[in-house]
């Protein structure tokens, strides 16, 4: 048990996180530099954006040699859910230019990133059975998806806006980003690859809690519910009134929203013990 | 030297009800040119282009002649007009200027609207028409091939071709921001104004396959179905066809509007709230302002679709002053070239001596060679009075000039010589040696024995 808490305690970042840093810091201001106008630096900072991402996974890979599991912990979590976001936007902008939404992603992912890596690691490590890293794996994969769709449907809202109010010299209409309804379909096929992989992770979750006998009334879990809700109610509100655009989007970001406070909760609990 | 000029007319000069008098079809162009270098003896090369907005000569005139002047009356003549008359608004330009003018051209920075790809196009097939009658030259073909890489690298270095700049390009822009592809959507033409005419052309040209024509005559509306290769449809299932179409464009004579709110709730119902981009050209307006403020609704009217046409030519105009300093720079090169090419016979004259003053040793030493065989002694001896030999042959007559000459004339020719051959003569060693040693028989009796 004392060998655990070294290692959750004791396994530092490696080169790989620093170099992560610095590239997810170049991309997240040359994309700015782009997002001003300086459209022949895009290839460039998509460039910056795929060193981030190698460097992030050689980061993952390496704490994987120090066994340490991608979904060990909530903190590991959240690294990992900053990889899949930034892998999701490297693939969405190989079809679209999706500049604003590279501006918002790369610090989020930073912060994810740093917050998983430097924040204290707590006194005790987490009991974790096969079911339990089960749970956090699915859900990692699951929220991160989630947060594919919200990118998407926030870069949606601002470009709609700027449609919609005729903002002719607002950043998002000169950038000429990705079309509306290619943003709404392809935020709403990610939740519709997420939603179902979210739903195992809450019901093995659940299972897991109560194997533990721990009790039911710790804030996540009804935040992890309205989660559930909200996607599940999104999709519903799609197939059956036809929700779409604005509408949909927002809904997606509350979803978002409540996945995260999930996550700063578990993450808050863990530092402070 | 042969210099290039341009004499032309252009929208800057003239308003159309001029330029159209001195305009040429197409057809008349290769006959024109043609006649043009058969009768002006000034002129060695010529292109001529003449489009909507513009008809300019460019041409190469002979070497110490203007042609500007011929050109002039050539063009006026052509057309039937008295030169006098035409000459306020005829134009030339000589040298340097008339390189800018063509780069300029070529990069549409001297088009009416700014950036526009049209007329690279037309110069294009213009200098294609001057290749097949025979009027173009050297001169004009580099300076033409130039003035199409200037304009590739105006339009990718700056942002000069970038925007929409008329109305109905700007409709399909707005579209394709809410859409994307356009392939697969289905358009609505309400109305049977021009301008949705060119908008739904544009579309169809953007990929828009379904276009549906609905207007309260079923005749004009079956009449422009056929224009735009669309279907017609009765105005009475409006709703309906609203309900079916993606992408709107409107623009009916109706004094009130036909596209209302009350109309639209039930439209976006039944279209599930699918996003769908309504554009009203009409004056007055076919829709409700209103509408616009609905779910998954994107309304512009004429003035939005202008006020992004203006924005797009003003940043043109700010990629322009890039654009300038790039023909500037260009300009400047081909300058360079052009002028190079007036020593370029002298070179060439003096390659073709000392290659006929070469091969004439070269072959002598070789029929030494040929005679019997050699030592390689002998063959080293034969081989070095060959380099001496050419030396002294090539530099004979340069040095007869060097030694014949007088005064300030010794002087100058030295210093042409010092600089050509990049010497550095040692004043105390002026007459003490000889420079050159003249030609020698003896080594050669040597080595043929």
């Amino acid at each position: 048990m004392t060998g655990e808490v070294d290692r959750l305690l004791s396994v530092p970042p490696s080169p790989a996180f620093w170099a992560a840093v610095v590239c997810y810091a170049a991309a997240a201001t040359m994309l700015l530099v782009v997002l001003a106008g300086k459209q022949k630096l895009r290839p460039l900072a998509l460039a910056l954006v795929g060193l981030a991402f190698v460097a992030h996974g050689i980061d993952i890979g390496w704490r994987g040699t120090q066994h340490v599991h991608p979904a060990q912990s909530v903190r590991e979590a959240i690294g990992f859910l900053a990889f899949i976001l930034t892998g999701g936007y490297l693939l969405a902008s190989a079809k679209f230019r999706l500049t604003i939404g590279g501006v918002v992603v790369m610090p989020v992912a930073l912060i994810m990133l740093v917050a998983a890596r430097l924040t204290p690691a707590g006194t005790e490590p987490e009991s974790l059975s096969t079911l339990g890293r089960i749970h956090i794996s699915l859900a990692t994969i699951g929220v991160g998806v989630f947060a594919l769709a919200s990118a998407l449907s926030a870069i949606y809202l601002v470009e709609e806006r700027a449609l919609k109010r005729k903002k002719f010299d607002a950043i998002s209409f000169k950038d000429k980003g990705a079309p509306l309804e290619s943003l709404d379909r392809l935020a709403n096929r990610l939740i519709w690859v997420g939603f179902p992989i979210f739903t195992v992770a809450l019901v093995l979750g659940a299972v897991w809690v109560s194997k533990l006998g721990e009790s039911l009334d710790r804030p996540e879990y009804p935040l992890a519910g309205v989660t559930w809700l909200a996607f599940a109610g999104l999709l519903v509100a799609r197939q059956v009134y036809g929700w779409r655009g604005r509408r949909a989007a927002r809904l997606t970001l509350a979803g978002f929203a409540a996945a995260l406070a999930v996550l700063l909760i578990y993450l808050l609990r863990r530092i402070v013990g | 030297m042969s210099e290039l000029f341009v004499v032309g007319i252009s929208w800057r000069t003239a308003v159309v009800a001029v330029r159209e008098k001195l305009a040429f079809r197409e057809e008349e162009l290769s006959d024109t040119l043609r006649a043009m270098k058969a009768e002006l003896p000034e002129v060695a090369e010529a292109l001529l282009v003449s489009t909507c907005n513009r008809v300019e000569v460019y041409g190469v005139a002979k070497p110490g002649q203007d042609a500007t002047g011929a050109v002039r009356r050539f063009l006026a003549e052509k057309r039937g007009q008295k030169p006098a008359d035409v000459a306020d608004v005829l134009y030339d330009y000589r040298g340097d200027h008339a390189v800018r003018h063509v780069f300029r051209v070529a990069s549409a920075l001297d088009s009416l609207v700014l950036g526009e790809a049209q007329i690279l196009g037309q110069l294009k097939q213009a200098y294609g028409v001057a290749g097949g009658a025979g009027t173009s030259g050297p001169v004009l073909g580099r300076c033409l091939e130039r003035a199409f890489g200037v304009a590739k690298r105006v339009r990718s270095e700056t942002t000069i071709a970038r925007g929409a700049s008329n109305v109905s390009t700007v409709a399909v822009e707005l579209a394709g921001r809410v859409f994307g592809d356009l392939s697969g959507k289905s358009v609505l033409v309400v109305g049977a104004g021009k301008m949705s005419t060119l908008a739904a052309r544009h579309l169809r040209a953007n990929g828009a396959q379904h276009i549906v024509v609905t207007n309260r005559s079923p005749e004009k509306a079956e009449a422009l179905a056929a224009e735009i290769d669309g279907i017609a449809k009765p105005w009475e299932r409006l709703v309906d066809l609203l309900a079916e179409a993606d992408v709107v464009i409107s623009s009916t004579g109706a004094r009130e509007p036909i596209l209302t709110k009350a109309l639209f709730k039930k439209v976006t119902k039944a279209r599930r709230y699918r996003q769908m981009v309504v554009i009203d050209i009409a004056v007055p307006r076919d829709a409700e302002p209103v509408i616009g403020e609905m779910e998954n609704v994107f309304l512009y009217d004429i003035d939005d679709l202008e006020k992004v046409v203006h924005q797009n030519l003003a940043e043109r105009a700010k990629a322009g002053e890039h654009a300038m300093k790039i023909v500037e720079h260009e300009a400047g090169q081909f300058e360079h070239w052009l002028k190079s090419q007036g020593v370029v016979p002298t070179i060439r004259a003096l390659r073709e001596k000392f290659a006929q003053i070469a091969d004439a040793e070269v072959q002598k030493a070789l029929d030494q060679l040929g005679r019997k065989d050699h030592t390689r002694e002998q063959q080293r001896e034969i081989i070095q009075r060959l380099v001496h030999l050419l030396v002294n042959k090539l530099l004979h007559q340069p040095t007869a000039a060097l030694r014949e000459a007088r005064g300030d004339e010794a002087t100058l020719r030295a210093e042409v010589l010092c600089e050509l051959f990049g010497l550095e003569p040692v004043e105390g060693e002026r007459e003490s040696q000889p420079a050159l040693a003249e030609p020698q028989a003896e080594p050669e009796r040597k080595a043929a024995t």
